[in-house]
């Protein structure tokens, strides 16, 4: 938490302007999480090998359950599961657009790239959070931190060893010109970024955490013989998508996602989503 | 030095656990247990490529959670098989899996046909799972020790799948009348298949008499097929689901129950069991081109490393 | 050069690790484990593994099964009834005992860190 920066209390305590920073910080936070894991899925019983296939199946059930957490504390807010997300439009998602991108058939290298450059934001962004004026997320983020260090080990060993080879690093590095202007759009700010540094909800600014990022991947990437769209004094040589997620507007292929995740709960015209797990507060 | 064992000391010798990869089995022996434990893995990895979909489809993020870890232990399980038909001998995990790719591996009737839409997902989640953890409970007390020991860890897990599979279908059985017209539906659909799990009856199985013999088997199909049905018969009219008509069931006083053999469509099933069923095929052909498409990845891990300590494990892959 | 020993009690059982030897070569490490780690011991097998080709990580560098809320992979998560079906029945026994260890395990650790003097003179008084 700043100096300067108050505990903001429980959700019931917050005023309008504080309730609408925490909601913009969760936001993206919680669909960034549901997103990738919704598209990380895919590689279940489609994955190089039966270890392989097992071990990206545990990330994505991983991120679903950061998702789930997340989720549950824009519930403090009045909002339901069902509000959130199944009856939702597609247009009220937040993530960025780097983790709605469908992957090529076979594209091993676009999972593996995707999973380290996301890895290495969220990585920051729950640094930054770690010190946050509000409690509710306070409580999850060391949890939530734990099980990142596997995902960058993952991320880590499998980019050194797809990059050993010639073919297999071209195939990173097409991955990388590809992904690179739509992994910045995990640092698009929304109009509430200065409320949630002024309240201390997030530590680092946005554009902090893009430079730190920045000077995590690039020298890393460059050791493995890829190129990055950077120069070394942190100049992006790249523009940003047309579509940057955060602000509600996506690429052609969220609709089209979206739709296929919420088809069963429409068909069944269900009115609440099925729980089994006890709430987060009660474990 | 070790000679290999003969059919007779097999049979006399066998028993629950009694064999393991130090012994020198009879090449009959081997090739048997290998068809038995690669049909069993080949399931366990079309089951899971059946259900994928609906990690997707699933209606809430905890039913998605508990899709996604189920469908990781199929995988799973498929990896203990593999592992424990490869150290008989006869065939790598590679060739296996290349056969399942290319249509000679064969696996369970169920995991041929088609499933589209959630309210199918039970059938399988419940009914064939259940039927599977039946038979897979009696080979914990199998002669090849390896697949026993697979077996120990893969019945720890399953218990979690069958009411994983329940709740579900206790979901759709409760809820509004769509949902239980669509359940009963699928239920009418996969009802006859499901009998067939268990294959037909022992006099026509012609691998039974020897896996029986030296103890890869312990039970025969229709005993299972009794316990299975003693079991999950009551549980789907518990559900309300109503009991298709045909194939007809017999109930004796004993409470023993007679499947009407020839109701059920047994052409179809030996298609099916031939890898013939198109529907089937379709399904073996897409998982070939998903394999296939990332067998780049496979060479890759193969391929050794210019420096690093990292690649050049040999065998890793695949 | 270390070789890590793994015993089985009795055919169809597991082998678990029971010590280990210095030893030359493989052939010579056998000879020494079925003396060293098999005269009094019921045993049936021993096998034989270089020690410094066993890799390890342990829960200090991860953290097995994760942090967050896995219950939706434990059968004991579902209201359903298990015991219509002996083996689903068994199948959640051992779930149950699985997640009793686990949670023993947690404990443990807990109370290690609320003595941690305590447990440190335990472990010097067995190590003496």
């Amino acid at each position: 938490m700043s100096a300067e920066a108050k505990d903001l209390g429980g959700p019931a305590d917050l005023t309008e302007t504080e309730r609408a920073a925490v909601e913009a910080e969760l936001r993206p936070l919680a669909d960034d999480e549901f997103v990738l894991a919704e598209r990380y899925t895919e590689w279940q019983v489609r994955a190089p090998t039966l270890e392989s296939d097992l071990a990206i199946s545990n990330i994505a059930q991983d991120e679903l359950g950061h998702a789930r957490l997340w989720y549950d504390l824009l519930e403090d807010f009045g909002q339901s599961e069902a509000e959130l997300i199944w009856e939702a439009s597609a247009s009220e998602f937040r993530h960025a657009t780097l983790v709605e991108l469908p992957f090529g058939e076979g594209d091993w290298a676009d999972a593996i790239l995707r999973g380290y450059l996301y890895d290495t934001y969220e990585d920051l962004h729950l640094h930054a959070l770690e010190g946050t004026s509000y409690p509710r997320i306070a409580d999850r983020v060391g949890k939530v931190l734990t099980e990142e260090d596997y995902h960058t080990q993952h991320a880590r060993n499998w980019l050194s060893r797809l990059c050993d080879d010639e073919p297999s690093r071209e195939r990173v590095q097409e991955a990388l010109d590809r992904l690179f202007p739509s992994a910045l759009t995990l640092f698009e700010a929304t109009e509430h970024e200065e409320a949630i540094l002024d309240l201390g909800i997030r530590t680092e600014s946005l554009a902090d955490m893009r430079r730190a990022w920045l000077s995590t991947i690039r020298p890393y990437l460059d050791s493995l013989g890829l190129s990055v769209p950077a120069s070394a004094e942190g100049e992006v040589l790249a523009d940003l998508p047309e579509a940057v997620g955060r602000n509600g507007e996506h690429t052609e292929h969220w609709p089209a996602l979206f739709s296929e995740f919420t088809h069963t709960y429409r068909e069944l015209e269900l009115g609440e989503p099925p729980r089994l797990m006890k709430d987060p507060d009660d474990v | 030095m070790r000679v290999t064992m003969d059919i007779g000391t097999v049979e006399e010798r066998a028993g629950p656990r009694q064999f393991g990869p130090k012994d020198d089995m009879p090449e009959e022996y081997r090739k048997a247990a290998t068809r038995m434990i690669q049909f069993h893995a080949n399931s366990e990895i079309m089951g899971a490529y059946l259900e994928r979909p609906f990690i997707r489809q699933a209606p809430s993020l905890d039913r998605k959670l508990a899709f996604s870890a189920k469908v990781q232990d199929e995988i799973g399980h498929g990896q203990l098989l593999y592992r424990a038909a490869e150290n008989l001998g006869i065939k790598t995990r590679k060739q296996m899996l290349d056969e399942l790719a290319n249509g000679e591996g064969k696996f369970l009737n169920c995991f041929h046909y088609p499933m589209d839409h959630w309210w199918e997902t039970p059938m399988i989640g419940f009914f064939v799972d259940g039927a599977a953890m039946r038979r897979q409970a009696t080979l914990k007390n199998t002669s090849w020790e390896p697949y026993a020991h697979a077996m120990d860890k893969i019945c720890f897990e399953e218990g979690f799948h069958i009411k994983h599979g329940e709740s579900i279908l206790r979901e759709l059985a409760t809820g509004s009348r769509k949902e239980q017209e669509l359940v009963q539906e699928a239920f009418d659909e996969w009802w006859p298949r499901i009998l067939q799990f268990f294959g037909p009856t022992d006099d026509q199985s012609t691998h039974h008499d020897f896996a029986s013999a030296v103890g890869l088997k312990t039970m025969g199909n229709d005993e299972l097929r009794q316990a299975f049905l003693n079991a999950y018969l009551p549980k789907a009219r518990k559900y309300g689901l109503e009991i298709p008509e045909y194939p007809r069931i017999h109930e004796h006083n004993d409470g023993r129950y007679e499947v009407v053999e020839d109701d059920l469509d047994w052409n179809e099933f030996w298609q099916v069991a031939k890898n013939d069923f198109e529907p089937g095929v379709a399904q073996i052909d897409s998982r070939k081109a998903a394999r296939e498409a990332v067998a780049w990845v496979r060479e890759s891990m193969e391929t050794p490393s210019a420096g690093s300590s990292a690649g050049g494990v040999p065998g890793a892959a695949d | 050069m270390i070789w890590e020993v793994f015993r089985q009690e009795a055919r169809g059982k597991y082998h678990t690790h029971c010590g280990n030897v210095h030893a030359p070569d493989k052939e010579m490490a056998l000879m020494f484990a079925q003396i060293q780690h098999g005269r009094r011991r019921p045993t049936h097998s021993l096998w034989v593994v270089p020690g410094e080709e066993i890799g390890e990580v342990d829960a200090e560098e991860t953290t097995f099964g994760g942090t967050t809320d896995k219950s939706y992979r434990w059968a004991m998560t579902f209201n359903t009834d298990e015991d219509f079906a002996e083996e689903i029945a068994a199948s959640q026994r051992e779930q149950e005992q699985a997640e009793r260890a686990d949670r023993a395990g947690e404990s443990d650790e807990d109370e290690a860190d609320e003595t941690a003097t305590g447990a440190e003179a335990t472990e010097e008084g067995e190590s003496a």
